[in-house]
């Protein structure tokens, strides 16, 4: 298994050189001017010269990169040119909630989820089947953005239980939380339900029924577990997803995080702030995939058979 | 069950709600949204910031203030005297003032602000460049030896990016300066700051030294502000709405009717520093015909978008600049006013008749212009108006639409004939920036290059002596603008904010241009 983990990391290597590319020149071919943020009224264009002279930005776009790459890969994600702080800072005080609201986020979806999945499962053609599959159907359709303010509305503004927004206490995280939650929730309880129905059909699951294995037994234990699998991929695949779908709910709900960040920094063409910002969340793609073929290898022994 | 459910739910929406309120503002406590066009500003450093917020006029004093009318009046300097040829001024300072980290304010705190303006790494530096040297007279006297007249100075050093930083301070914090730590002699001092996040800022007990418009000279009537950053309009309007902040210190437009249903909030107006406008290329045929500009600028019906786009709210502009600004006063003729029948006549002179669909035909071609905006929807829909208004006089506008953010670099592509847009800024030296020569593309959209506006731009910008002159240079370049048609002016909003009234009560007159220092100072929260 070893020397397929090595091969998978390596693999990672021209993934993050062409991630870096895009990133790089999407950037600099959109219109759009950091200096003009800087500039005040009353500015002379000798200003102007001298400031983009300062930041680089004079210079080729394949110098420019290059100059950039390098910094990165010595861990030096640059100075933002509008905030003027060196962007690791900035990405250092957004990256904790950013990781808080979306780790909740994912364990909310995946225990909400999985236990949707399995009752659904069980009561498979039933009420309660229909009942789960069309509320999810209906929660994995809603924009985020809509149904944030939709929370608002109904907890904050009527009912009153929670913040309308701000990263204050607890409280202010249940709404942003329920908010990316719901989405993944149902993909999650979709994912749990087809395979859990698909693995009851298998022999092994005929086996155990012909040893005298409770149905409940079988399903939660032996069922469940093999049903886990793909579903562990998707919760791996979705951590990159979540910190990137939060971008909206960050912005409805005002909290800091690195989607707010990024919004904030493409609106003033801020360079690199939003390369770095970009850059966190090709990378939590990366990893998250990474981590969904590994825990995919350790889950199921077919994969590590393959492997070897 | 459903009975002891419902109460067990009501019991605990209950609590729960207690258990936020108490964490809500106290009495001593008020909670402010920042302005959306705020949000962001990464630092308290007046000295290297291009954006500042209004928590940083609380915590930097200015050596002047400046009234409702943009008259200049004492803050930090007890009087000021300016030499005949505009070659030096000297300020009486205010006795007894202190920083926030005790340093004592005297005329050698001021020389050591002003040298950083010169030493310090940013933007600035041009708010002081006219000052050569800085002399200390005596403890609380300072003299600005010019390197050349600068009638602006006043206007500069009541700017918030001129707030007195104490220099000591300055030099040791370095680059953590206005970010961790942050002193001014202002009636408040920094407690904290989360960057695009929450500022909080507690009072200056020994603030006895307010601006000379304010009623109250100090302390500040309120203990603690908060003020958070909300970019999302509707957001922030659903906090005032539900008591989680008790004043909006910018509402758009649209939300104001939702603002004025609600029983306990209420509206704050002030004059406001923006205008809208249309550019009008005048380097791109037909625009390039100096009537067939003022066709399309008279064609503008400025009183049908005040009614029907901004709800009544704000004035109309028949200038290009505030009308507070004593420079806007020109003649009426120069005025830019609606007049239909006069920009009928005009087409006609120029040589477009009325053709068949309303559209005006010269040789062959109809008068097709295009018509540039941004994405945000109430530039969107003022800008159909327009449109619906140059129609009306046979002048076929097509819309595009460009993202806020990149709007800029495409007017430097000079490809638009016309444009909605707005500005804000409250000195007259904005036409100059905006018509400028040598800023064609951006800012100078409409491409004007006129001679005699370069003279009488030159005399307006260096060639006076003292505040007088530079209104009368300033106000003869603006009027020559205004009649060569380069824009039609639309519109000049008021700033609009919104409290809550159970919280919040209201000095009754503010005598400032926007809600600064002088408001907070005399703003109290109800018990």
């Amino acid at each position: 298994m070893l020397p397929w983990l090595i091969k998978r990391i390596l693999m990672l290597v021209p993934v993050f050189l062409a991630v870096s590319v895009v990133i790089f020149s999407i950037l600099h071919f959109i219109p759009g001017d950091p200096i003009d943020n800087l500039l005040k009224i009353g500015s002379s264009p000798e200003a102007r010269a001298e400031m983009e002279a300062r930041y680089g930005l004079d210079r080729s776009l394949p110098v420019q990169y290059g100059i950039w790459l390098s910094n990165v890969l010595q861990g030096d994600l640059g100075t933002a040119i509008v905030a003027r702080r060196p962007v690791a800072d900035l990405i250092a005080q957004a990256l904790p909630h950013s990781l808080r609201l979306g780790g909740l986020a994912l364990l909310f979806s995946t225990v909400v989820g999985v236990t949707l999945g399995v009752v659904a499962a069980l009561s498979r053609d039933r009420w309660s089947d229909r009942a789960i599959m069309g509320g999810v159907l209906v929660g994995s359709t809603m924009p985020s953005f809509w149904l944030g303010l939709i929370l608002i509305l109904v907890f904050s503004v009527s009912l009153g239980w929670f913040p309308v927004s701000g990263a204050r206490g607890w409280q202010s995280l249940v709404l942003p939380v329920l908010t990316i939650g719901l989405g993944g929730t149902a993909l999650v309880a979709r994912i749990t339900r087809v395979s859990m129905i698909e693995a009851s059909g298998r022999d092994f699951v005929t086996l155990l029924h012909a040893k005298g294995l409770s149905p409940l037994r079988i399903q939660l234990r032996h069922v469940l577990r093999h049903a886990l699998i793909p579903v562990v991929t998707i919760l791996a695949l979705r951590i990159g997803w979540i910190l990137g779908g939060a971008v909206t709910v960050e912005v409805v709900f005002a909290r800091p995080g690195l989607g707010t960040l990024l919004i904030k920094s493409l609106a003033q063409h801020d360079y690199p702030v939003v390369q770095a910002c970009l850059l966190m969340l090709a990378m939590a793609v990366m990893l998250g995939t990474l981590m969904g073929d590994i825990l995919q290898a350790l889950m199921d022994p077919r994969v590590r058979a393959a492997m070897t | 069950m459903t009975r002891l459910f419902r109460k067990t739910l009501l019991s605990a929406s209950v609590s729960l709600a207690a258990l936020i309120a108490a964490q809500a503002a106290t009495a001593q406590e008020a909670v402010f949204v920042m302005a959306t066009n705020e949000v962001g500003a990464p630092t308290y450093n007046p000295i290297k910031a291009t954006m500042l917020n209004t928590a940083t006029g609380l915590i930097f004093d200015r050596l002047v203030s400046q009234a409702a009318d943009l008259s200049y009046h004492p803050w930090l300097a007890e009087s000021w005297e300016e030499a005949p040829d505009g070659m030096a001024w000297t300020f009486k300072l205010k006795q007894g003032v202190t920083f926030h980290n005790g340093e004592p304010f005297n005329a050698e705190t001021v020389k050591g602000w002003l040298e950083l303006f010169k030493t310090t790494e940013g933007e600035n530096g041009y708010m002081a460049e006219a000052i050569a040297s800085v002399e200390v007279v005596d403890e609380h006297t300072v003299k600005f030896v010019m390197a050349r007249p600068e009638p602006n100075l006043l206007y500069n050093l009541s700017s918030t990016f001129m707030g007195v930083v104490e220099p000591k301070s300055f030099a040791a914090l370095g680059d953590n300066y206005g970010v961790t730590e942050v002193y001014g002699t202002g009636p408040f001092k920094l407690e904290s700051f989360a960057i695009g996040q929450e500022t909080v800022l507690v009072r200056n007990e020994g603030y006895t030294w307010g601006p000379e418009v304010a009623a109250n000279h100090g302390p500040a009537k309120v203990e603690r502000l908060t003020f958070r950053e909300i970019p999302e309009d509707s957001t922030a309007f659903l906090e005032l709405k539900t008591g989680g902040v008790d004043f909006l210190l910018s509402v758009p437009a649209d939300l104001m009717g939702e603002v004025q249903k609600e029983a306990n909030l209420a509206v704050l107006t002030m004059p406001g520093q923006d205008v809208w406008y249309m550019p009008i290329n005048v380097t791109k045929a037909p625009f390039d015909d100096i009537r067939v500009r003022e066709a399309a600028a008279k064609a503008i019906n400025q009183e049908e978008i005040l009614a029907s786009v901004f709800g009544g709210v704000g004035a109309v502009a028949d200038t290009f600049l505030i009308s507070a600004l004593p420079e806007s006063h020109v003649p009426d003729g120069a005025k830019i006013k609606f007049d239909p029948a006069h920009s009928n006549a005009l087409l006609d002179e120029a040589g477009w008749a009325m053709g068949e669909g309303g559209v005006r035909m010269k040789d062959g071609q109809p008068l097709k212009v295009t018509l540039w905006t941004q994405s945000d929807s109430i530039f969107r829909r003022l800008t159909e108006v327009v449109q619906a208004q140059l129609k009306a006089v046979g002048i076929e506008a097509e819309i595009t639409t460009f993202d806020s953010s990149m709007i800029r670099d495409q007017y430097k592509t000079g490809e638009q004939h016309l444009a909605v847009r707005s500005y804000n800024w409250d000195n007259a030296d904005i036409v100059d920036w905006f018509f400028g020569g040598d800023r064609l593309g951006y800012p100078n959209v409409s491409m004007f290059n006129d001679p005699k506006a370069e003279e009488l731009r030159a005399a307006a910008m260096t060639g006076a002596k003292n505040m007088d002159e530079r209104i009368a240079n300033f106000t003869a370049y603006h009027e020559y603008v205004l009649t060569q048609f380069p824009m039609a002016p639309i519109y000049q909003p008021v700033q609009a904010m919104a409290y809550s009234t159970d919280r919040i009560a209201l000095p009754e007159k503010i005598d400032a241009p926007a809600f600064g220092a002088a408001a907070f100072l005399d703003l109290e929260v109800k018990e």
